[in-house]
């Protein structure tokens, strides 16, 4: 949009579509809808200090999320699909955002909670930058005791590098496919364009 | 396309020195396609080919290369009563059914209602922006009401008790991926998520006025059904482009389309007969004689492109066939 235009960096707009057919009960949510619209802030103001937004001035970048079936984590897979979404795209960040969500029932600790899970425990969604350990998010909307805190915060930063681990193969693989298919073509890769990115 | 972006970085200079010949022609071309699309589009044309490699139907050449692969996947969203993912070539559409239950209308009191819908949000295609529906989203909407609705799901078996009780089908539709013929995917999803619609037994009592429906599995007496489908009536569309006034372009991706001045859609059913035609537009122009002005609109000419259509629909639907019943 013009008025958001930055002279000296680009503009990042994230909107967040659910699919009607998305949960149990149909529901139609425009794009107005309160929960959406801080859906699409929290993920803005995630990645906005990770793209390198610097590179391309006066411009937008548009991120673009439509969800087909919620089963809890839905913030979670935001985060993991805007991530890889963006390195796909060739858009420079400086680190992967990997997100998962924590839980704890009774004194067990759990990971990555299903939307029944959701409901009845209180759980954390928190996304780290898995190069420098540093937590870019961290959004809890239930109440849960601060002894019990510390762990499970800690435990989704640990599980937060696993998902890296997983981002990065899927990457690797992917770029494998396009330099095969660029070099069965005939023609030659230079150094310069393939460079396999040390993530 | 990307290439004419990185065009626009201040490092332009630096990414065309490294580039080999072969790149630089690419690049040359993907310019020239921005810059003169339509003469792109004829230079391929005149070759016999099209700019994704597919060969143009001509005459006796027909060959069903002509047409992008098909893909269905249907049932993976376990939140709907039948979903559907359908790729034609790059277009991707995802569809999915929910099943509610609603009061039938007072003049139809034994009809339950079937409610498609076609999204087709910015993420498939920069030509879209967000807001509401553009008038190619309503318009695709209403193709699709209107051919769903000839009775392809006769909605008196939709009924669970005349004058209380019956199902409605919300077919919502969201484009994934759009690369042209959005039509004819957007159908055949809705078509296979129907045919993958499983409803709970539903039974309406009359003394607490409610339908009980009974969770699938639990009770075998009372198992869930698949839809009743009027097999003669399920439709699948074939469409074409006209560029030019002279190539007829089978099944025509995103960069085709916004230069054809003509789409013909053709929709048959399981056997091969006709249930609609569609044409929009002058279709063929075969007048060899420059003296042949607009004045002789010959109706021989209309039909030879309309029949050549629709043999090839009918080859066609017989691949496609395979892959909505096969899975």
């Amino acid at each position: 949009m013009r008025s958001q235009t930055y002279h000296d960096r680009a503009n990042v707009n994230i909107e967040v579509a659910i699919a009607a057919f998305s949960a149990s009960e149909r529901r139609k949510r425009g794009r107005g809808d309160k929960r959406i619209l801080e859906l699409s802030q929290t993920l803005k103001s995630t990645f906005e200090p990770v793209i390198q937004t610097s590179l391309y001035p006066r411009s937008q970048i548009d991120i673009y999320i439509q969800v087909l079936q919620q089963d809890g984590g839905l913030l979670q897979a935001c985060v993991n699909a805007t991530t890889l979404a963006l390195a796909n795209a060739g858009i420079p960040m400086y680190d992967f955002v990997c997100a998962v969500t924590g839980g704890v029932h009774s004194t067990s600790p759990l990971l990555d909670l299903t939307l029944l899970e959701e409901n009845d425990l209180p759980n954390v969604t928190v996304a780290v930058m898995p190069r420098s350990g540093k937590i870019t998010l961290v959004s809890m909307e239930t109440r849960l005791h601060v002894d019990r805190f510390e762990e499970i915060f800690r435990l989704a930063g640990e599980a937060g590098t696993v998902i890296h681990r997983e981002m990065r193969r899927a990457v690797k693989d992917r770029t494998e496919q396009l330099v095969a298919s660029m070099q069965s073509v005939g023609r030659p890769s230079t150094g310069a364009d393939v460079g396999d990115n040390e993530y | 396309m990307d290439t004419v972006l990185s065009s626009a970085t201040p490092s332009a200079t630096d990414v065309n020195s490294f580039l080999s010949a072969a790149e630089k022609e690419a690049l040359k071309a993907a310019t020239f396609q921005r810059l003169h699309p339509q003469i792109y589009l004829e230079r391929f044309l005149e070759e016999k080919i099209r700019p994704d490699g597919r060969s143009i139907a001509d005459d006796e050449n027909e060959d069903t290369h002509a047409w992008r692969n098909v893909e269905v996947n249907v049932g993976s969203i376990t939140t709907t009563s039948g979903s559907a993912l359908v790729r034609l070539g790059n277009t991707t559409v995802v569809c999915g059914v929910k099943a509610e239950i609603c009061e039938p209308e007072l003049d139809n009191s034994d009809e339950g209602f079937l409610v498609p819908n076609v999204d087709l949000p910015a993420l498939c295609s920069p030509k879209f922006k967000t807001g509401p529906p553009t008038e190619e989203a309503q318009v695709l909407s209403e193709r699709l009401n209107e051919v769903l609705g000839n009775g392809m799901i006769p909605l008196s078996s939709l009924c669970i008790y005349p004058g209380k009780s019956a199902w409605v089908l919300y077919v919502d539709a969201t484009v994934i991926n759009y690369d042209g013929n959005v039509f004819d995917a957007a159908l055949l999803a809705m078509v296979c998520a129907l045919k993958n619609v499983s409803l709970p037994h539903a039974e309406f009592n009359p003394e607490l006025n409610r339908t009980i429906c009974t969770r699938p599995k639990s009770d075998s007496s009372k198992p869930a059904r698949k839809l009743i489908i009027e097999e003669d009536l399920v439709p699948l569309s074939f469409s074409f482009g006209v560029f030019a006034g002279s190539y007829l372009l089978p099944d025509p991706t995103a960069s085709e389309e916004s230069l054809l001045d003509t789409t013909i859609s053709i929709i048959l059913n399981t056997r091969a007969r006709i249930l609609a035609l569609s044409q929009l537009g002058t279709g063929v122009d075969k007048s060899e004689a420059p003296g042949q002005g607009v004045a002789d609109i010959s109706h021989t000419r209309e039909a030879d492109t309309l029949a050549r259509c629709i043999s090839l629909a009918k080859k066609r639907q017989a691949v496609i066939m395979k892959k909505v019943y096969d899975t």
